[in-house]
């Protein structure tokens, strides 16, 4: 397409970065504050770690203080839905409950971080951020069975508290680390670039669209490292941001530089494509010897199938032996067909994972628009926010490393911030700054920017170590207090963090705690998931993949597709997986209490958990106790104890009445009693 | 306090169907009166049970000529110079280079016109210009409020969809559904007050029917039209007596438990929830029991025997729903994806149009032959315009178009057959008239009896409203 003559001049005489006086003087992009004072508070009994120094000090000035610390069942129940997602278990409810030592709290701290399911749940989070999802997003929405490996990488990388910096690196770079070493970590590095290979497809060619698929990998990398949205730049200079169109296709370009894999779309189908770009977790060197054996055996596949028709043509062949050639030309196609659509590496075990590609400049896209080319924009850092106008790059390569290494410095103002806020978020339900993955100008500004600027600093200087901010904000006094109770019901009393804000559970968390009480849930580390075989798919835009796994494992291990959303999961505010989110919505809907009531997986979970309770003792007292502390994480008052014995010998009087016999009755009784229990308020919220 | 009191109603005197006296006593002794359901409607049913008026109307405001909304949403962006605004010069300039405008304020660059591709007529007694993409719709000229002046602020289907929603486009606010669903309450407790029929998300996805910081009972709900429009509609097999016991059981647990955390919103929230699902339990299968239609009205809409999924059975089931007293119908045509999008041929707005055309025609007659269209106010929309002018050489689409757009209002105290606003002589500019999104916004809460900027909610220490700090209502449409 031709550069009209007017259209470069524009781009051509666009100021150098010229950033407004509020973009310059804006928070986010001040460098940290190195150890900001820890304030003076008048209640300094009250503190606990620095962090209630800054949230005492902003209190204190409004004439406020911290709310007392919640009860111990309540602050396990919490810390347990926070680091793992899952309930106590009723030992854990009496031991820690009974457990007089100060050291108490922090013990149980430990316990759920060294646990495998704290990565379940933090790495959830992550996916959330990185738009997730087990299917490519094109017209057809192609299944990728691969992306699980990205997801147990996120999942592995928390519970092994990797480096956040590192993190970073190998999910923008990870195949360039990966070319470099050490040999057993090149599979994992390999894998972390699911983070980009990830990006939305579109439409029903290989790679249609591309500039929309770079946009999402473009935006989904400013949202999730650097908290600023940067698709405006692609059809403008940003309207709110020093972000400008040129420094949006200077990003461009490492990307367009990039070969993404391509994982199947509707012309898989119609045209017959192979699927490409998928890589093998062994280096070149290793993978060499089974690509070429695949090779070798397409050849000899073809040449067998070419024997096999001709002869089966000649129509000679009768009785047994036809219907065995006919048998062999079904399974031989069959193999041909999975071994030409997978691309070169059938039997090896690949990742979808980007590479370097051809390195490219991009031109500057005219209003968004890529018929209409600009000048070109050599690959660099958006310019204001790096202070660098130019990069230097090595040479064949796409550049993705500098930029991760730019990214993941302690030096880029915005980086350390936006995970600081982040992991704030994900344990009081709203971050310092109330929208995570924006913290430019349109984002809200924080409440306690010194405490976001601690916060900050203390991760980069303990290794961008996660782990250790949540030991720093779980041992503060301001994450213990007790839930805002009517006296504090205001936004200023929010703002200040009086109080903690009660939450009711996040999708998953909410699955998966019906499956713990009930007993049913299987933590073992899941199969892949139970797609077709490859020679059988044949979607199309008119006819996409639709379909829901059922299983017995956490909820993270559920498949998720771009353009059908999981009826459970959307149902309580799963996010969309078509694009970054850092908050998800609590809504309160209808739905939500007719799926409580009559869908038949609260029922069958109900039932296993009634029999649980009744196997658990023998008496309604120990029965009792057992379920409300399964189900509420506490154990039942006498009043309470009492309420729900009268209750089992209603309905079990009842039940007779209708005809159900006395055993039955009791079954029956409890099944209902489960069912209260599993659907009430309290299950559904952390106070 | 969840609703300052100059949050007025207007409409006090309109038919409640009550709560049952159980409910609402029950719901006032445990105190939560002012969560579980919106302080209004609390009040009104309780007036409505005992006969009297509990909220006087504002001397200033002007009775609610409609009742219930009916916001048809067409996704994409439909071109105002294909559809109800003529333009013969821009037939006749056809290729013509003019300074083209509209994305960014410092372009000049020279983009050719482009004709319209599609035949105008006048139609009715009033002469309404209308394109043949809507034949039928022609047909109703006379009942149709043509708005052509219409313009919104950012350019993007995101914003501009978020904007005509929420009149926000940046910031997510509540949309104009749970506005009115929180201002006037509902007309049927068992069906939810603020229902939406989208088979796909529009731009923005699901904030643009959400009630943000409005209680979260006013958040629209999504109908998804299909086999199981309102999935685990059906109740287990089990003796009514057992069901009624375990129903009671959990109310206590629940009443228990907020009584213990007073004030908190979301639990009274979720304990309603409950008893609107037990409302739908008992009601929805019945909005959805099509067998009650006759066959003269099946045709007339085009749906055919079987069909759950057609633009045209989401128009039927939108007048059956305002019908059984649902507030605010929602319908969306299309998705983010496959819409009115028509960048590389206007050709490609003709099977979107045909997709509503005879439905939407088919609705509006039918809610007038019913006595409906009185008081049910139709608004047919979009985010914004299409340029007048081709989006690359030689094309054949439009590109995005905030600077002026065409937009539809029929029935409920709108006129029919006129039009409102003007624009140049190629659709380009305004040049009389001007309608912002917050004007339109207003003039539909004006229409429904509220007084936009009465109709306020606060929130982290701000008065919010759905008009942010402007918006007129537009008086010439009023009937």
């Amino acid at each position: 397409m031709m550069t009209t003559a007017f259209a470069s001049a524009a781009i051509a005489a666009a100021p150098p970065p010229n950033a407004t006086p509020e973009q310059k003087s804006w928070w986010a992009f001040q460098p940290l504050r190195s150890s900001p004072a820890l304030p003076a508070v008048k209640r300094s009994a009250a503190v606990r770690t620095p962090v209630d120094r800054f949230v005492l000090a902003r209190q204190e000035a409004q004439g406020l203080t911290l709310l007392p610390p919640a009860d111990k069942a309540t602050l396990l129940r919490r810390v347990s839905f926070d680091l793992i997602g899952l309930p106590p278990s009723p030992a854990d409810i009496d031991a820690f409950t009974r457990d007089p030592s100060p050291q108490a709290f922090n013990e149980v701290i430990e316990r759920l971080l060294a646990s495998p399911r704290y990565g379940e749940r933090w790495g959830r989070h992550w996916m959330d951020v990185v738009r997730y999802a087990d299917t490519a997003g094109d017209n057809a929405d192609y299944p990728v069975p691969e992306a699980y490996r990205y997801r147990d990488y996120i999942i592995d990388a928390f519970n092994r508290d990797k480096p956040y910096d590192v993190f970073i690196r190998e999910q923008l770079a990870g195949d360039i680390l990966a070319a470099e070493g050490p040999r057993e970590r090149y599979a994992e590095q390999v894998v972390a670039t699911g983070f980009l290979a990830l990006s939305r497809r579109y439409a029903t060619a290989p790679f249609e669209l591309m500039h929309l698929t770079i946009e999402d990998a473009i935006e989904t990398t400013g949202r999730a490292f650097l908290g600023l949205s940067l698709r405006c730049a692609r059809c403008h200079d940003h309207k709110f941001d020093p972000v400008t169109a040129r420094d949006y296709y200077g990003l461009y370009g490492f990307f367009a530089s990039t070969r993404f894999p391509y994982a199947g779309s509707e012309e898989f189908q119609s045209k017959n494509l192979p699927r490409t770009g998928f890589l093998p977790l062994v280096p070149p060197t290793e993978s060499a010897r089974p690509i070429e054996e695949n090779r070798k055996r397409l050849e000899s596949l073809r040449a067998q199938l070419e024997g096999l028709e001709k002869e089966s043509a000649k129509g000679k062949t009768k009785g047994a032996l036809k219907s065995e050639i006919e048998g062999q030309l079904v399974s031989l196609r069959r193999e041909l067909k999975r071994r030409e659509r997978s691309g070169a590496l059938p039997d090896l075990p690949v990742a979808y994972a980007v590479a370097d590609d051809k390195p490219t400049d991009q031109a500057v896209h005219i209003k968004g628009d890529p018929a209409q080319l600009g000048d070109v924009a050599p690959r660099c850092l958006p310019a204001f926010l790096s202070g660098q106008p130019g990069l230097s790059l090595k040479p064949g390569s796409s550049g993705r490393r500098e930029l991760a290494s730019w990214i993941a410095s302690p030096d880029n103002p915005l980086t350390a911030r936006v995970m600081a806020n982040r992991v704030w978020h994900y344990h009081f339900g709203r971050g310092l700054a109330a929208s995570p993955s924006n913290l430019g100008l349109r984002g809200e500004t924080p409440t306690h920017p010194e405490l976001l600027d601690y916060l900050a600093g203390y991760l980069i200087d303990h290794g961008w170590s996660v782990k250790s901010l949540h030991r720093l904000i779980l041992n503060s006094a301001t994450w213990r207090q007790q839930a805002r109770g009517a006296q504090s019901q205001s936004e200023s009393a929010a703002r200040l963090l009086v109080g903690f804000e009660r939450q009711r559970l996040d999708a998953e968390s909410i699955r998966d705690a019906m499956m713990t009480t009930a007993g049913t849930l299987d933590l073992a580390p899941p199969e892949a998931h139970p797609f077709p075989p490859i020679e059988d798919w044949h979607w199309t835009q008119h006819n996409p993949f639709k379909v829901v796994y059922e299983s017995s494992h956490r909820s993270v291990y559920l498949m998720r597709q771009r353009l059908q959303r999981h009826p459970y999961l959307s149902l309580f505010d799963a996010p969309d997986a078509n694009m970054s989110t850092d908050v998800r919505t609590r809504a309160t809907v209808p739905q939500q209490a007719l799926y409580l009531m009559n869908n038949p997986f609260v029922r069958t979970q109900a039932a296993a958990f009634a029999d649980r309770v009744i196997n658990a003792g023998s008496t309604d007292e120990a029965r009792i106790s057992e379920a409300v502390a399964l189900a509420w994480s506490r154990r039942p008052g006498l009043a309470e104890e009492k309420g729900i014995t009268a209750y089992l010998r209603r309905y079990e009087a009842q039940a007779r009445k209708e005809g159900v016999g006395e055993q039955e009755a009791t079954k029956r009784a409890w099944e209902s009693e489960a069912r209260v229990l599993m659907t009430a308020s309290e299950f559904f919220y952390l106070d | 306090m969840p609703h300052p009191a100059h949050s007025i109603i207007e409409n006090p005197r309109e038919a409640v169907a009550p709560l049952s006296r159980r409910a609402f006593l029950r719901r006032t002794s445990a105190g939560l009166l002012t969560g579980g359901l919106s302080l209004h409607a609390a009040l009104r049913s309780a007036a409505a049970q005992g006969g009297a008026q509990v909220l006087a109307p504002s001397p200033s405001h002007s009775p609610a000529r409609a009742r219930r909304l009916l916001f048809v949403f067409l996704t994409g962006g439909f071109s105002h110079v294909d559809t109800f605004d003529y333009k013969p010069r821009l037939q006749a300039l056809h290729g013509q280079r003019i300074p083209a405008f509209g994305l960014r304020a410092d372009e000049t660059r020279q983009q050719p016109l482009l004709g319209s591709p599609f035949e105008f007529q006048r139609c009715g007694r009033s002469g309404l210009w209308i394109s043949d993409l809507f034949p039928r719709l022609q047909g109703l000229a006379d009942d149709l409020c043509v708005i052509r002046s219409l313009h919104t602020d950012i350019v993007e289907h995101f914003q501009a969809t978020l904007a005509m929603h929420t009149g926000s486009s940046t910031v997510p606010m509540p949309s104009i559904g749970s506005w009115l669903s929180h201002g006037l309450g509902t007309m049927n407790p068992n069906l939810p007050p603020y229902v939406v029929m989208a088979e796909h998300l529009p731009y923005a996805g699901a904030q643009v029917f959400d009630s943000n910081f409005l209680p979260p009972q006013h958040q629209g709900v999504r109908i998804i039209p299909g086999e199981d429009p309102i999935p685990n509609l059906r109740p287990p097999e089990e003796p009514s007596s057992l069901a009624e016991l375990e129903r009671r059981m959990l109310e206590n647990v629940n009443e228990a438990h907020a009584r213990r955390r007073p004030a908190d919103l979301n639990l009274a929230a979720r304990m309603g929830s409950f008893e609107i699902a037990r409302g739908m339990m008992r009601e929805a299968p019945s909005v959805f029991d099509l067998a009650g239609e006759s066959p003269r009205t099946l045709e007339a809409y085009g749906v055919n025997p079987g069909d759950k999924t057609s633009f045209a059975w989401q128009c039927l089931m939108a007048r059956r729903l305002v019908e059984r007293g649902v507030r605010v119908v929602e319908l969306i045509d299309t998705g983010s994806h496959d819409n009115w999008d028509s960048h590389g041929d206007m050709q490609a707005h003709r099977p979107k149009a045909a997709r509503v055309d005879r439905a939407l025609a088919a609705m509006l007659g039918d809610l007038k032959a019913r006595g409906l269209l009185d008081d049910t106010l139709v608004a047919i929309c979009t985010e914004f315009g299409r340029t007048p002018w081709t989006d690359a050489s030689n094309g054949k689409g439009r590109n995005h178009f905030a600077k002026a757009f065409t937009c539809l209002l029929a029935g409920g105290g709108a006129r029919g057959g006129v039009t409102h606003g003007e624009t140049d002589e190629f659709g380009a500019s305004i040049v009389k008239n001007p309608v912002h999104v917050h004007d339109y916004h207003a003039t539909l809460l004006h229409l429904m009896g509220l007084d936009h900027t009465r109709l306020t909610y606060r929130y982290a220490g701000r008065d919010f409203r759905l008009t942010d700090v402007s918006g007129e209502v537009i008086r010439d449409i009023l009937a």
